[in-house]
């Protein structure tokens, strides 16, 4: 069993385009340039100085530090929902459910902030968490069970689940934690301990922060590393086959559905605790979820990817924000564009595979000919 | 309580509201249906109806005319479609993907939009927008309770109905439906007989996008007229759900769409009842979807376990 | 005076990824002539067929039909020039009529209606010109394979093929099936019909062929009368080597003992209110192969589904593994008893083509000790297993990162025997464990068969290649309509034809001399 590592079967990809991850790299980043192409003639047509809207886009997030401050607050529940998508995806679900789970868990999260259970303010934003990440975990399994053990459309059942929970949600907030302060549906003010505070404040930098990046590195591991990744890449890639090597379809998506919502559970109550101080059904955390599934495509499934694709369109939408600021001719919804234009760019086999084809072409050839 | 709701269940209103209701989801309905039928799942049909909606009203304020803001909607669907087989045939991206991606930003592009042309995010309602009316069929309008409901009805409702009629026609007894239908039940069959199975891949999937379409410029220039941000709400999934159910049956397609109207038709009304708590009563279509659906799968889970059918 | 039909100059395609499937090739066929091709699977058959069928276009090189040369953009150009094909995996709509599988593409019309009174004369007419005896208005779900395959010769008559191309027509029939098919071929022929015949089981080429192509490695080792060749050039020809055919010299211990490896007693299971699987009885003990012969569709399917705990539909009667029941089991918990199992479908159930090559070496056992430490999977031992399967199992690739999916089909199948071989199992289902590789492929896989079964496994050989089954076997059964229609305690007692006529249902052995197939 011991025998050489240089082995001829060992040999690894050579440096060039053949090899497909520098390949997905360079995709990557040309589908980056051509969506940029692509807003810069958007912006042509209704801005009146497209050239400078195109630069504030790009660098208005830097020109300020408590712009730059605002990315990095705000882009952390947004990499949670993508931790999430990525998960299911990762196994080959496509339980949808993140967008409903975030807003349910909103309220139970209002619910605690909102009431004098600790005076701890360190306890009081853990307990926020536990109970959103025990909600949102036993919430996510519904559509998965039914998948799994039945065979019903998880998506469509996950999209109807998500209605429904809006829907209960703005029933509990109007219901149990109203208040008649202001119009419109929305909770009590959080106590002060529950808010969360900033580590190093310049760039709002807290403790939320330093959990994505502890769970975005213990995803990597469990995905790459690990026996449970092993079988969601079985199961992501050939379901019939992960059955028949007896990968537990069952245990599996459950598995994982458990996971994604109880990363939906941290999303939403960083968001909450961060960035609101009463929550609002209607408002505070909707599409969240939905985003997610974008920035897993956009990170190709992996837990490092999808949190550099949050942060980037985070930065992106500051950036339009700011223009927006400065020319009020430019919805900010035009980031949406670039980001659509990347994903379907970057989700295409075809796109540059000639330019791939005529190196393997080569390489083939020479091999030939020894 | 009790009987306000029966009479209510039982009022001509009630029926006329279902027959409105209705119109939307069947289009939905047939929509997934007829690209389901060459073998693509288009779950693009919310975003669609979304794009549509939208084109529509602005095609009609620009024009002045309505149906011109129809035959806008209809392009519209047929662009977005195109560009889902553009990716997933020419670019081999995986289709669920775009469709998903499609669904996820079609609220996001349509604001985009709106605001580009009226300045706001919300809705269009300050524009000034022709819209379709409805249409009194002679004779049946006088004939008492049936001419109620089947008279007097907004006109693409008739539209909707006729093209069910011609639909069912167009896939079973034509050569193009059978050849079609062929795509999606073996495609490799299909193109040894010398079928060019993109093409009518394409053209179930342009005329998906049609009627996907005509669902969305209904609910924006003939059930109301104004499009408002997020208001196809769910019914293009209705329209997959139904097709989810119907398990490759045309009349049982047209029925689940049917009783999801209904669902909605029950929301809607009660809805007004302030006795009711509305969050939950606006509750009810989604939970009869999801009851429906589980409930149809759970049946067959168990019809295959007892030998009654294969496993598909 | 013959006239040339079709006619290969320079033929040569190179697909996108590089694998150069034809290189030059030149071959003429005549009219009126049976020619067969003959080769290992992947040494470019297949292709070339695509080629002539114009689902391919060649990289260079022209095909010139009647004289013309073609340039088929789709088989929809070749079907008009007269070009017919039967694929070897059926193209059938099972829930279509006969006689809308037979019209598909090409339907008589009524205004814009299908006409269907027309279709289904026209189509009955076919049928009986040919003497094909089929029901043209019976749904093709309902058909028998041999009877399919029947609806398939008919659409390429339907378009007036003059050229038909048969793709292994022979590897779903019974002997006596096969002799028919045979007797229609030659009436083809009389009817000036020229045959284009792709087979890898050499007796038959023989026995049909007037003329025989070989290519070997994408290359044409030329034309032959078929009376000019002995069995052994052809075989010399097709591998470049002689073929070590004899399986018995590798059975070394005649003795079984009476341990059991499979058990099953009395399996029933039906759908759609008929029995598919109809009180089944059998035992594979330790040290020997068990084959299941029959025709396909005969309940072999279900049959190894229920055993490896895939079936969805509810079954009675006890299935038991290594001494234990094991009904209530999924197939993990079927695994852990010692089961390995090479599926028949190995694209779909038998690897995931986009992962690369270690990966897929190791999902039957990713979760045994050596494979994992405590907390995260142990790289280095994975990548030493993948190696050395790798390197015994002779698989053709560059690395063990490249994904299966750039393998051959024979080295796929390979990596599937490889990965069930190293379970180290006590029990072995091998389900059409060759069915479409190259012929060095198939006699390594069956030496690692015979390896195991001398190393005292017990092995389900299930195969519709009755040569294969008789070949490896110590025991068989012959499966019909869901029941075990005969049992040979001694394989070597009997020949093709006398299975043959069990496999057809035209006879049975009584319910006392199939019980051996559990009690001996």
């Amino acid at each position: 069993m011991t025998e050489n590592r240089s082995s001829k079967y060992s040999k690894r990809y050579k440096l060039s385009i053949s090899n497909p991850k520098l390949f997905d790299a360079i995709k990557m980043i040309i589908a980056i340039l051509i969506a940029l192409a692509i807003t810069f003639v958007i912006l042509c047509l209704i801005s009146k100085d497209p050239v400078n809207a195109l630069k504030t886009i790009l660098i208005g997030p830097l020109t300020k530090r408590r712009y730059i401050g605002a990315v990095i607050e705000s882009f952390i529940s947004f990499a949670f929902a993508g931790l999430a998508a990525g998960v299911l995806f990762k196994a080959g679900g496509f339980n949808m459910g993140a967008e409903g789970i975030y807003i349910i868990t909103g309220a139970l999260v209002a619910y605690i902030a909102s009431s004098p259970f600790t005076t701890s303010p360190i306890l009081h934003p853990i307990l926020c968490y536990i109970g959103a990440m025990i909600l949102g975990g036993l919430l996510m399994i519904i559509p998965s069970f039914l998948k799994a053990k039945f065979g019903t459309n998880e998506m469509v059942v996950s999209l109807m689940s998500n209605s429904i929970y809006a829907a209960v949600t703005a029933y509990i907030v109007r219901t149990y934690i109203a208040t008649q302060q202001r119009g419109g549906v929305s909770s009590k003010d959080y106590l002060p301990t529950a808010r969360i505070g900033y580590l190093y404040e310049p760039l709002r930098i807290s403790a939320c922060f330093i959990l994505l990046m502890v769970v975005m590195v213990i995803l990597y591991l469990v995905m790459n590393k690990t026996k449970l990744g092993y079988q969601m890449r079985l199961a992501g890639t050939n379901p019939k086959f992960a059955e028949y090597s007896g990968v537990s379809a069952f245990k599996l998506s459950i598995t994982t559905a458990i996971i994604a919502g109880v990363l939906c559970g941290m999303g939403s109550t960083t968001q909450l605790l961060t960035q609101t101080s009463y929550y609002t059904p209607a408002q505070s955390l909707v599409g969240i979820g939905f985003s997610g599934m974008l920035l897993s495509m956009l990170g190709k499934n992996n837990p490092i990817g999808i949190v550099i694709a949050a942060f980037l369109i985070k930065y992106l939408e500051q950036g339009a924000a700011v223009l927006y600021f400065v020319d009020g001719a430019v919805p900010s919804e035009i980031v949406s564009i670039v980001e659509g234009i990347v994903i379907m760019l970057i989700s295409s086999q075809y796109f540059l595979r000639r330019l791939r084809e005529r190196q393997l072409l080569k390489e083939g050839l020479e091999e030939h000919a020894e | 309580m009790l009987s306000s709701i029966f009479s209510t269940l039982f009022s001509m209103k009630f029926l006329i509201t279902i027959v409105r209701l209705a119109t939307p989801i069947v289009f939905a309905a047939i929509g997934t249906f007829i690209a389901a039928q060459s073998g693509i799942g288009n779950i693009a049909i919310e975003s669609i109806m979304t794009f549509a909606a939208l084109a529509g009203v602005l095609g009609s304020y620009l024009s002045g005319s309505p149906w011109i803001g129809v035959l806008t909607g209809m392009a519209i669907g047929v662009v977005t479609v195109m560009l889902i087989a553009f990716f997933s045939m020419k670019l081999g991206a995986n289709a669920f993907l775009i469709m998903i991606a499609l669904n996820t930003f079609a609220d996001s592009v349509a604001i985009f939009v709106m605001f580009l042309m009226t300045g706001e995010k919300g809705t269009t309602a300050s524009l000034t927008t022709p819209i379709l009316g409805s249409w009194d069929i002679p004779i049946i309008k006088d004939i008492p309770f049936i001419g109620e409901v089947f008279s007097g009805q907004l006109t693409l409702t008739y539209i909707c109905w006729l093209i069910v009629i011609l639909l069912f026609i167009f896939i079973y007894k034509t050569p193009t439906g059978m050849r079609l239908r062929a795509c999606g039940l073996n495609p490799d069959a299909a193109r040894t007989a010398g079928i060019n199975v993109e093409r009518l891949q394409v053209l179930s999937l342009v005329l998906s996008g049609i009627f996907a379409a005509l669902g969305g410029v209904y609910l924006s220039l003939n059930y109301l007229k104004i499009y408002s941000r997020g208001m196809v709400s769910g019914q293009g999934w209705m329209g997959v759900s139904a097709n989810g159910i119907a398990a490759g049956n045309y009349w049982i397609l047209i029925l689940s769409a049917i009783i999801f109207a209904v669902f909605r038709a029950v929301s809607i009304i009660f809805s007004s009842n302030s006795a009711l708590p509305t969050d939950l009563v606006n509750a009810i279509p989604y939970i009869a979807v999801f009851v429906i659906l589980t409930a149809v799968s759970i049946i067959n889970y168990y019809r295959v376990k007892r030998g009654k059918v294969e496993e598909q | 005076m013959s006239e040339t039909i079709l006619k290969l100059d320079n033929v040569t395609k190179v697909y996108p990824n590089g694998t150069v499937a034809n290189r030059d090739i030149n071959m003429e066929f005549e009219k009126g002539e049976i020619h067969s091709i003959v080769g290992e699977n992947g040494a470019g058959k297949s292709t070339l067929m695509k080629v002539i069928f114009g689902i391919e276009r060649p990289s260079s090189g022209t095909v010139t039909y009647k004289g013309k040369e073609t340039n088929f953009s789709s088989s929809m150009d070749a079907i008009k020039a007269g070009i017919g094909m039967v694929h070897q995996h059926f193209m059938l709509i099972p829930s279509f009529s006969v006689v809308d599988n037979i019209i598909l593409g090409d339907e008589p019309k009524n205004g814009i209606f299908i006409d269907k009174k027309e279709a289904a004369r026209r189509c009955q007419e076919l049928s009986d010109k040919y003497d094909f005896e089929l029901d043209v208005n019976a749904k093709v779900s309902t058909l028998s394979v041999a009877k399919r395959q029947k609806v398939e010769i008919l659409k390429t008559l339907y378009r007036n093929a003059e050229l038909i191309i048969l793709d292994e027509p022979t590897s779903v029939l019974t002997p006596q099936e096969t002799d028919k098919l045979f007797d229609q071929l030659r009436f083809f022929k009389e009817q000036g019909h020229t045959i284009l015949f792709i087979s890898h089981k050499l007796e038959e080429v023989k026995k049909i062929s007037d003329k025989i192509s070989v290519i070997r490695n994408g290359v044409s080792k030329g034309t032959y009368l078929n009376e000019e060749l002995t069995m052994q050039q052809l075989t010399n020809l097709i591998i470049g080597r002689d073929l070590d055919s004899d399986m018995d010299a590798y059975k070394t211990h005649e003795d079984f003992n009476n341990e059991k490896a499979l058990e099953v007693r009395d399996l029933y299971m039906e759908r759609n209110g008929k029995p598919v699987l109809d009180h089944m009885s059998f035992a594979v003990k330790k040290g020997e192969i068990l084959g299941v012969a029959g025709v396909e569709g005969n309940g072999q399917q279900e049959l190894v589904k229920c055993i490896t705990g895939l079936e969805e539909t509810a079954y009675t009667g006890d299935i038991i593994i290594e001494g234990s029941r094991v009904n209530d089991l999924k197939i993990k918990g079927r695994r852990n008893l010692g089961m390995a199992y090479i599926p028949e479908d190995r694209m779909g159930d038998g690897i995931a083509g986009e992962l690369p090559i270690s990966d897929n070496l190791i999902s039957t056992y990713y979760d045994r000790d050596d494979i994992n430490g405590k907390v995260f999977m142990n790289n280095k031992a994975i990548r030493d297993t993948a190696e050395n399967l790798v390197k015994t199992f002779a698989v053709k690739t560059k690395t063990i990162d490249a994904s299966v999916n750039s393998l051959s089909g024979g080295n796929i199948q390979k990596v599937v025997v490889a990965r069930e071989y190293n379970t180290n199992s006590g029990f072995m289902i091998a389900e059409q464990p060759t069915h479409g590789i190259d012929i060095g492929s198939e006699e390594f896989v069956h030496h690692k068969l015979i390896e195991m079964r001398n190393a005292g496994a017990g092995i389900l050989l299930v195969s519709a290649n009755l040569t294969e089954v008789m070949a490896l076997s110590d025991r068989i059964i012959v499966m019909f309509d869901g029941q075990i229609a005969g049992y040979f305690r001694d394989a070597k007692s009997v020949n093709e034809s006398e299975l043959g006529m069990y496999m057809l249902g035209a006879k049975h052995q009584t319910p006392e001399e199939i019980g051996g197939a559990l009690n001996d």
